[in-house]
């Protein structure tokens, strides 16, 4: 349905995204994962149209997007990572605005409003001004726009960033309404890794403009397979300990937080002697030590060198 | 276009304040400084030697005078209000002369002194005619004077003495000055944050919505250039009709000549403020160029005074690529003057380009710079 070939968009002499070659089949979930600055966003803007690519194509049904934008924005809908509202405007008057953008009058235009007030959970709040809402209100808003022309591709850049867990398990079960009953495709990218597992039937991981990574969920993580993940625990870490840890020789990779090491070793190794005696060494003491089989974060960490949300 | 102009407009209705405070605040300024169009008197305290105009023709023939307003005093009382400063100059009149206290050299000074002129020849006149006419009795005196009087407001024949006006006058009215100055000044500010909005919805990502849209990218920026368009010229409209209808300023006779030739400036303020919009990089940036941009277009372009006075050869080289310029020299010209339609040309001609060039430029920069 959707392919990008060798996509780059370069700024000055930087290239934001490089060489990028993707496909999307019709009715898939596609997810788009990357760190801050991995490209996400340009891409997402090269693919629905909105910015030129440096070189390489987007095609839809085998034909480039690039000849004929209009005909391809009419089937596209897309969500912006910012609520692209008029927030002194009601629901109800927003809707009726982009619907007007898109041709719908009258009638059509005033049973659609109505469908999608009812998909978006807004019915109640419709004649209320979009300033009053809450944020998770006003995603949720946003996202009934982009569905008002019943667009055959969904692109939602970061739908959920910002609201509570209520309403964006609202969301992410609106997008699989829409995927499952109207078999609608969908690009969606997340800082989420959960929404990402939940969601998507495919994944591609872009780092610094590269898509480095791509495939189903088991096939991503089957890149650490030979690899497990130990997660410890304190609430007294301290640089000597982490040093101790990134010494060692059988540590593959390291990822520090406040009160947590994450690192992975192949998976017939047991660190756990060992991470006892740097403890001592470093006068600290483990609240835990788990072993557990990779997720998508690790196999993302072991990509990018990032957390997603770095 | 139809919704994105209906849609701002329902946003206005929302949120009128912008509008109505530049609305306001042009109202304000132009009537405090400029007045309403009223000519203002200036007290004259005047006082008569013991004895001397016992005939009321001189009293009566100053106090017809319409610029000043003579306020009968002792000499004492008289001298008093000229040494306090309450009085520029005093008159004391005696039967066939009259002193001219002063107190303050001012240019009101030789206009008291013309007008008391004027009521001595005025009177002696009177004494010719009843001397001439051997008016011995006071009832023919009497009967005389008043055929005087019928025939001087209705005469047989009138003569009108006009002169030609050379290129280089200087017409000054501080009414039309202040209105026309402070309207052009204040619309800027009305149009530029009306354009503003394109800015937020560029970092909002509405605009990209819109373009996502069936909708043409040039509708969009037509629509949002009609609607500033509309705002900032429905505020000018508001303006002169307050002073017209409300304070009857009848802009002598060139009420709706103003109203139309408003439009060229209006153009070009609006074609400035999108290509504001495209230079700068945020809302804060905006907030803080305005002000300074509309407050240095208004004081080289004669908004707050007339550039005649302005000798500076940068100020006035500047003064030519500045839309106030063109705008005031329209509605001055258009009202003061009594330009034609051909003399207009010129300045309406640079106002368009200007509009033209500076739609363009701004729109061209900011399709450069939207990724």
């Amino acid at each position: 349905m959707l392919e990008l070939v060798d996509l780059s968009k370069k700024f000055k002499q930087l290239y934001a995204v490089k060489n990028v070659n993707m496909f999307v089949e019709r009715g898939e979930i596609i997810g788009l994962l990357g760190p801050n600055g991995a490209g996400k966003s340009t891409a997402i803007s090269m693919i629905s149209s909105l910015a030129e690519p440096t070189s390489g194509d987007v095609r839809f049904h085998n034909e480039s997007i690039l000849k004929k934008p209009g005909d391809f924005r009419n089937i596209v809908g897309v969500i912006p990572q910012e609520i692209a509202l008029y927030t002194d405007l009601t629901a109800d008057e927003n809707l009726q605005f982009f619907g007007r953008m898109y041709r719908l009058k009258g009638s059509t235009l005033k049973n659609k409003i109505n469908e999608i007030l009812d998909l978006v959970g807004l019915t109640d709040r419709r004649k209320d001004v979009v300033k009053t809402f809450s944020g998770g209100m006003k995603r949720r808003l946003n996202i009934g726009v982009a569905l008002l022309h019943d667009p055959e591709l969904l692109i939602m850049d970061e739908p959920t960033v910002g609201i509570d867990p209520q309403s964006r398990n609202y969301i992410l079960e609106t997008v699989k309404r829409l995927n499952k009953e109207r078999d609608m495709t969908v690009i969606y990218t997340s800082h989420y890794m959960e929404e990402v597992e939940f969601l998507c039937d495919r994944i591609y991981i872009m780092d610094h403009g590269n898509l480095i990574a791509s495939g189903t969920n088991e096939e991503i993580k089957r890149i650490l397979s030979s690899e497990k993940t130990i997660s410890i625990k304190s609430d007294q870490l301290n640089e000597q300990f982490i040093s101790l840890i990134q010494e060692h020789p059988l540590v593959n990779r390291v990822v520090t937080t406040d009160k947590e090491i994450t690192l992975m070793v192949a998976k017939e190794v047991s660190m756990f002697v060992e991470l006892t005696k740097f403890a001592e060494q470093a006068g600290i003491e483990l609240t835990s030590v788990h072993n557990r089989t990779p997720t998508l974060e690790d196999v993302f960490l072991h990509l990018t060198g990032r957390a997603l949300r770095d | 276009m139809i919704a994105i102009i209906l849609a701002k407009f329902r946003m206005f209705i929302r949120n009128p304040w912008t509008f109505i405070i530049f609305t306001v605040m042009s109202l304000g300024f132009a009537f405090i400084i400029g007045g309403n169009g009223a000519v203002s008197t200036i007290t004259v305290p005047i006082t008569a030697e013991e004895g001397a105009i016992e005939n009321i023709n001189l009293k009566e023939s100053l106090e017809n005078e319409e610029a000043f307003r003579f306020n009968w005093l002792d000499e004492e009382e008289m001298r008093n209000q000229i040494e306090n400063g309450k009085a520029e100059a005093g008159v004391i009149l005696s039967d066939d002369s009259y002193q001219l206290i002063i107190g303050v050299e001012s240019p009101n000074v030789s206009m008291i002194e013309q007008a008391v002129q004027r009521a001595y020849m005025k009177h002696n006149q009177k004494e010719a005619i009843v001397k001439a006419a051997e008016a011995d009795t006071e009832d023919k005196r009497e009967t005389l004077l008043q055929d005087f009087e019928a025939t001087m407001e209705s005469p047989v024949f009138e003569v009108e003495t006009t002169r030609f006006t050379s290129e280089d006058a200087v017409i000054y009215d501080n009414t039309f000055q202040s209105l026309f100055g402070f309207t052009l000044f204040f619309v800027i500010y009305t149009i530029a944050y009306n354009l503003l909005p394109i800015l937020v919805e560029k970092r909002e990502g509405i605009w990209d919505r819109m373009i996502l849209s069936p909708v043409k990218k040039w509708e969009v920026y037509v629509a949002n250039l009609v609607y500033s368009f509309l705002e900032g010229y429905i505020q000018i409209v508001i303006i002169f009709c307050v002073f017209h209808y409300g304070l009857k300023l009848d802009f002598y006779g060139k009420f709706v000549e103003v109203l139309l030739l408003s439009v060229p400036y209006v153009f070009a303020i609006v074609a400035l403020s999108i290509l504001l919009t495209a230079i700068v990089k945020n809302v804060q940036q905006f907030n803080a160029v305005i002000p300074i941009i509309a407050v240095s277009m208004a004081m080289i372009g004669g908004a707050y005074w007339p550039l005649e006075i302005v000798e500076s050869e940068i100020l006035i080289a500047l003064s030519k690529i500045n839309p106030i310029t063109y705008g005031m020299e329209i509605l001055n010209g258009v009202v003061l003057y009594g330009y034609s339609f051909e003399e207009l040309l010129y300045p309406i001609s640079i106002l368009v380009l200007m509009g033209v060039v500076m739609t363009g430029l701004g729109i061209h920069l900011m399709e450069r710079r939207h990724v």
